[in-house]
């Protein structure tokens, strides 16, 4: 019996040490007639479009790094240094820093998601930010308005931004409008429409207290909304010890949230509907191939309408993830679109439309932004980092493109040898010769 | 009468700044590069001239400046044409330049048009509160402020005295530009060969013209009337500038105007009056409209009327709009 | 050295990868002459005339003008010698107005300014010369085909080419503007400009040409004096008498009708007639249908009509007596209709998905791949596996290869294995076998005849002759849009089949034979 026992270990062992060496093996050379792993990884598109989302950011970087030193060389290194360092510099404490970044990488991430999800399907949703801002409307209402709890009010932005998704996918499908104009537009409208709401339509009355009875969305002040924690305890998100976790030296817990981790979920969930499900199958397919969608059956027009509407709720839920947190209030009668939501494109495409990468791409950029928003001169600050991520995404609108032709033309000389080498042999199947 | 005076002067306002740029991207998108930088480009003559005008309008102060420099400051401002025409050829060649980096991208790269255009328009807002920050901090306010300051009296023309009514120099630049645009469109053999890039690219290469130098020039002269008309919107109006709101959209909304026009110069100002009429009405809604602003037709509502119009406009003309047809696909030579 | 000639192209040969497109052809051009240049889809004359313009470098081989050697490095090169080129596919600017897109390119100025009215002379005086009935201010885009061919060729006269290239001018042209075509060409001609005219058509060579050169996959046959021959001889020449590959196959059952299509018409996306007009066809259980016809002459536009991917504007299908003129794709996949496309990279397969996502193309939503909308992986890689053994398809790295880098003719067996194993009632398959080596070619004949042989329908359409011939039981003949005969294989010869493709005979009548 024992002699049994040892006798099957030791199968087992020999077993897998020799899986493993084949596997190693496979990586190099070419066995059961398929090429080495390690060839098919250099050349698969995965790893290619990894590679030049690298090299983008790294030439951006140095740009922007030039930028600077065109301005004001004398500081030049240590600002670029401040804003490589991001919110690990912050003055509260690394943990501070870190957990205000995260703060702000959860609604990057959904922005960046509600971007590469429409771009898969064929689309460019620049109207990321009028879906943002609709999201952060109804997030807002909810919480200062209806009192509502913080899942109500996620709730809320989620429909109004589908919805505000839903409108240029609309034009696209039944009036052929070019999405991108549409999208613009009701970027404006919808930026114009939420300013008319919430400062002269929307009249209520709540108490909050003995002291406080308020009657509009903005504070005292006039320009800002209310801070949520004055009005509304129950809209914020829930932190689960993360803001104590993440908190400075003078122990004040940074803005942190499950937002950070609601925006992961999500993210993971969008890449399981994208890669595993017949419905990404098909969004894909007509993302890739119009006519061969077509083809197989796929409805594209329902197919356009459905994928820009998903993509503006996602956006619609960052605003929440944003705004949720009292991070930020809204201010009354911006003029401009919210910057935030715009760096969807860059998250997206540094992300080389990966909603994982996406996750990186996000915490990257909300890493430089807070490098840049802590930069103690006064010339430099935030918006440096918007500087370096527009010349990244510059850099990402021909680098893939550049870095494509440069490895297909090596494929091509491999294929035609494929191709030759198909066309020399037969393939001998189980002893019995294939008709010649 | 006033407010008839007042509405047609900002129409005027407001439609030379879209006349101008939506020209602008009528000669890219007839070369057959889609120009979506416009909103950018604007920025970047915007900060580009209202710095040079601020620069040239600062006191004079022989202790601190170089001789040279306060020669040239005395001079500028007591002739304030020359300061007029020194910021607007800046606004001119900044766009231009910056318009560069798309031509680059998308002609010799073939990148993504969108792409390029979008990250262009990131890249000008950042950029411009930057330089505002920079060329106060140093030169001007001694604080990192994104506003610029200047005076903008020399741009004005006084046509009536009472009632007030004045027109800038951008108007004329505009209407200049306006026949300029059809006579080289339809007159000359330059028009000819552009529209043919942007029409037929492999009909023009058949025939031996270079796609790539024409296809460079008209995004280039996208950049330099894009350039001008961001300093035509900025000065104009008021003379303080805060370069954070960018130029709030009206690069977008003379795409729209582009497209209205279906990319003829005539219509394309028609249509950038007509919109330059809606924003002057919302500017004046309360003086106007005081009976509907009270029952809750606000700014804003005005603000979006010129939106809302495009849309419904483009849905229904969708069908029969004929962009370029080539616009948006970058041209390979190689592939015949 | 006969010095009459005022082009010579001496051993030309052109290649691209994996193909010899042009292999050692000599062709020579008299002054004055109308000499047509005939062969088969593939035969290699449309590289020939673009190597002549410039579009192409050739390998090996030279050019001669006039008795001097040449180099053609680009079309204005080509312009330059006084060689004009009409292509298949019109170079026009559709808003611009004649006018325009003539002097495109050679505008007459004076200081930028382009002097249309001196143009406007210029051009209406060769007009008149030439009988090329034009009008100036018409947009080309309002203007019918044969005035837009009309605009092409006085481009040319406009540049004063000499020497004219004609390619394929009657593939879009009604009877009408044919005899036209041809006087215009008889005029130039006499007048001492020499003109080269690709075709696969016999009669029109037969009309007007001098002397036709016949090339048949990338050879020269040979040079024949038009007076001294007769379309048999050059559908002989063309064709070749062999047939190189034999299918194995028994007899034909056929048995109840699968397929009847009634009086269908397609419209046409680049010109006014329609593509199909008023066809009627039937295929049934256990037999292989062809359609044949040389590429251009409607076939398109009938299969995309047939499968749904174009609406017809008149006419009906009736799919096992169910009417499917307007059903959807979908609808007609779910009945039983597979259809292998015509062009692989833009129907046939999406490039940017693996090899096994583009297996399940047609069946990702059945129960057998999906579990409530999550694709079951596993089962579709198990799948891909036992088709990629079944058919030999290879690839760099199994079912997960990246569709686009396998090569064209695996694409096409990764099709193939999926559109048959659909076990499909009926069939379509248009060029199946384009691009295969003739090992693969030998199993898929093998799989259609097989899928005959279970009593399902097959509906075959091809451009290639031998493969008509071997494989179907019965065939139509189109040509422009019409079906001009139909006939049991058995009962028709080669030679008889190039005439009816190459419009020179219809059924019914004697065919027009010199």
């Amino acid at each position: 019996m024992k002699n049994n026992f040892w006798k099957v270990l030791g199968g087992w062992f020999k077993k897998t040490a020799q899986n493993i060496g084949r596997w190693f093996k496979s990586l190099f050379v070419s066995m059961d007639d398929k090429e080495p792993k390690l060839r098919t990884l250099m050349n698969s598109p995965k790893t290619l479009s990894f590679v030049s989302s690298i090299i983008c950011i790294i030439g951006g970087l140095l740009v922007g790094y030039l930028i600077i030193i065109l301005i004001d060389a004398k500081n030049a290194t240590s600002i670029f240094g401040s804003i490589l360092k991001g919110g690990f510099a912050n003055p509260y404490g690394a943990g501070y820093g870190l957990g205000n970044q995260l703060a702000y990488t959860a609604p990057l991430i959904m922005v960046g998601l509600s971007v590469l999800f429409a771009y898969k399907t064929g689309m460019f949703n620049i109207g990321v930010a009028g879906q943002y801002t609709l999201g952060a409307f109804g997030a807002l209402y909810c919480a200062i308005v209806l009192n509502a709890p913080w899942y109500v009010c996620i709730l809320a932005a989620m429909l109004l931004g589908a919805v505000w998704g839903a409108i240029p996918g609309l034009f696209k499908a039944l009036f052929q409008v070019n999405e991108v104009i549409t999208c613009i537009m009701f970027n404006w409208i919808g930026l114009y429409m939420v300013n008319d709401l919430m400062s002269s339509k929307i009249t209520f009355t709540r108490v909050i207290n003995d002291n406080l009875t308020i009657s509009s969305m903005f504070n005292r002040g006039g320009a800002n909304t209310w801070s949520l924690a004055t009005v509304n305890k129950s809209s914020l998100l829930p932190d689960w010890g993360l803001g104590e976790l993440f908190s400075g030296s003078s122990m004040s817990p940074s803005k942190v949230s499950i937002a950070i981790i609601i925006a992961i979920v999500i993210a993971v969930v969008i890449q399981i509907l994208l890669n595993k499900t017949t419905f990404g199958y098909e969004l894909r397919a007509c993302g890739k191939n119009k006519n061969a969608s077509k083809y197989a059956g796929i409805n594209d027009k329902s197919n356009i309408i459905l994928s820009m509407t998903i993509a503006g709720a996602l956006a619609g839920i960052g605003a929440a993830l944003l705004f949720l947190t009292d991070i930020q209030q809204f201010p009354k009668s911006t003029t401009s679109l919210s910057s935030l939501a715009f760096n969807g494109i860059p998250v997206a495409f540094m992300a080389s439309l990966n909603p994982i990468g996406s996750i990186f791409a996000a915490f990257f950029v909300a890493h430089i932004s807070e490098g840049a928003g802590l930069l103690t001169g006064t010339t430099f600050s935030k918006e440096m980092a918007n500087v370096f991520t527009g010349i990244i995404i510059y850099f990402c609108a021909f680098a893939p493109l550049v870095i494509e032709q440069l490895s297909k033309r090596k494929n091509r000389l491999e294929m035609q040898m494929l191709e030759e080498a198909d066309n020399a042999k037969p393939k001998e199947e189980d002893g019995k010769e294939v008709n010649l | 009468m006033t407010n008839i005076l007042l509405i047609l002067q900002f129409t005027i306002l407001y439609g030379t700044v879209l006349s101008l740029v939506a020209f602008g991207g009528m000669f890219s998108e007839h070369s057959g590069i889609i120009n979506i930088a416009l909103e950018g480009i604007m920025v970047i003559g915007a900060i580009a001239g209202a710095v040079v005008l601020a620069l040239c309008q600062r006191a004079v102060d022989a202790a601190t400046m170089s001789a040279g420099t306060v020669q040239f400051l005395t001079f500028m401002q007591a002739n304030p044409g020359f300061i007029v025409v020194l910021s607007i050829l800046a606004a001119a060649l900044a766009g231009g330049v910056y318009s560069l980096l798309l031509a680059f991208a998308s002609i010799n790269l073939k990148a993504d048009q969108t792409i390029g255009g979008t990250a262009l328009n990131l890249l000008a807002v950042a950029l411009a509160i930057v330089i505002a920050k920079s060329i106060n901090m140093t030169y001007l306010t001694n604080s990192a402020n994104p506003q610029v300051r200047y005076v903008n009296s020399a741009f004005k023309i006084q046509i009536l005295e009472n009632p007030r009514f004045e027109i800038s120099w951008f108007f004329i630049i505009a209407l200049i530009a306006l026949i300029a645009a059809y006579i080289g469109l339809y007159k000359t053999r330059f028009g000819l060969r552009l529209m043919s890039c942007g029409e037929h690219p492999q009909a023009a290469d058949s025939v031996g013209i270079n796609v790539y130098k024409f296809r460079y020039i008209g995004v280039l002269i996208s950049g330099i009337l894009g350039g001008i008309g961001g300093l035509a919107y900025v000065v104009p109006s008021v003379s303080t500038w805060n370069f954070e709101q960018g130029v709030t959209g009206f690069g977008f909304l003379a795409l729209g105007v582009m497209i209205f026009g279906q990319w003829k110069p005539l219509r394309i100002f028609g249509a950038a009056m007509f919109f330059g009429l809606f924003r002057a009405i919302a500017n004046m809604s309360d003086t106007l409209f005081p009976t509907l602003v009270m029952n809750g037709f606000t700014t804003n509502i005005f603000n979006m009327l010129p939106f809302i119009a495009s849309m419904i406009i483009l849905a229904l003309t969708s069908k029969s709009s004929r962009a370029p047809k080539a616009e948006g696909i970058p041209y390979d030579k190689g592939l015949r | 050295m006969d010095n009459n000639y005022v082009i010579e192209m001496l051993n030309i040969t052109k290649e691209f990868p994996g193909i010899i497109a042009n292999d050692d052809i000599t062709l020579q051009l008299k002054k004055g002459e109308i000499h047509a240049l005939l062969g088969e889809n593939g035969a290699g004359k449309s590289t020939l005339m673009s190597v002549l313009f410039g579009l192409y470098q050739a390998e090996k081989g030279i050019i001669k003008k006039d008795g001097q050697v040449v180099e053609i490095k680009n079309p204005n090169d080509a312009n330059a010698l006084g060689i004009g080129m009409v292509h298949q596919h019109f170079k026009l600017v559709e808003i611009f107005s004649v006018l325009d897109n003539i002097i495109l390119g050679k505008e007459p100025c004076k200081a930028g300014f382009i002097n249309r009215k001196e143009a406007r002379e210029k051009v209406v005086k060769l007009s008149e010369k030439y009988g090329l009935n034009i009008d100036p201010d018409a947009l080309i885009e309002n203007v019918s085909v044969g005035m837009q061919q009309r605009v092409e060729i006085l481009k040319m006269l406009y540049r004063d080419n000499e020497i004219l290239i004609f390619d394929e001018p009657t593939a879009v042209l009604t009877p009408q503007e044919i005899n036209e075509l041809m006087d215009i060409m008889r005029g130039f001609a006499k007048e001492g400009k020499s003109i080269l005219f690709i075709t696969h058509k016999l009669n029109e060579i037969m009309a007007v040409s001098d002397r036709c050169t016949v090339l048949r996959k990338g050879k020269c046959i040979g040079t024949v004096e038009t007076k001294k021959t007769n379309v048999r001889a050059l559908s002989r020449m063309m064709v070749g008498r062999e047939v190189q590959l034999q299918v194995k196959k028994g007899e034909a059952h056929p048995g109840e009708r699968v397929l009847s299509i009634e009086n269908l018409t397609v419209p046409s996306k680049i010109h006014k007639n329609n593509a199909v007009k008023k066809v009627n066809l039937n295929v049934h259980k256990g037999e292989i249908v062809c359609v044949a016809g040389i590429e251009g002459n409607g076939q398109t536009e009938f299969v995309l009509a047939l499968t749904g991917l174009e609406k017809p504007s008149e006419g009906r299908i009736l799919f096992k007596d169910i009417d499917i003129t307007k059903a959807s794709i979908r609808e007609r996949s779910k009945i039983g209709m597979s259809h292998i496309p015509e062009d692989r990279h833009k129907y046939g397969l999406i490039l940017d998905y693996t090899l096994q996502e583009n297996l399940i193309l047609q069946r990702y939503w059945q129960p057998q791949f999906q579990n409530h909308g999550f694709i079951k992986n596993n089962e579709v890689t198990k799948y891909a596996e036992k088709l990629i053994k079944q058919y030999d398809i290879r690839s760099g790295q199994g079912p997960t290869t990246m569709a686009r880098s396998m090569s064209g003719g695996n694409q096409q067996k990764a099709i193939v294995a999926r559109e048959i194993d659909k076990d499909p009632d009926l069939l379509v398959a248009v060029q199946p076998t384009r691009g295969l080596d003739v090992g693969a070619i030998e199993y898929i004949h093998k799989q259609l005849v097989a899928e005959r042989d279970n009593g399902k329908a097959v509906l075959l359409v091809s451009l290639e002759l031998e493969e008509v011939m071997s494989v179907s039981d019965r065939m139509y003949v189109m040509y422009e849009g019409e079906i001009v005969g139909e006939f049991n294989s058995k009962d028709i010869t080669v030679e008889e089949l190039g005439l009816y493709m190459a419009g020179a005979k219809r059924q019914g009548e004697t065919a027009n034979e010199k």
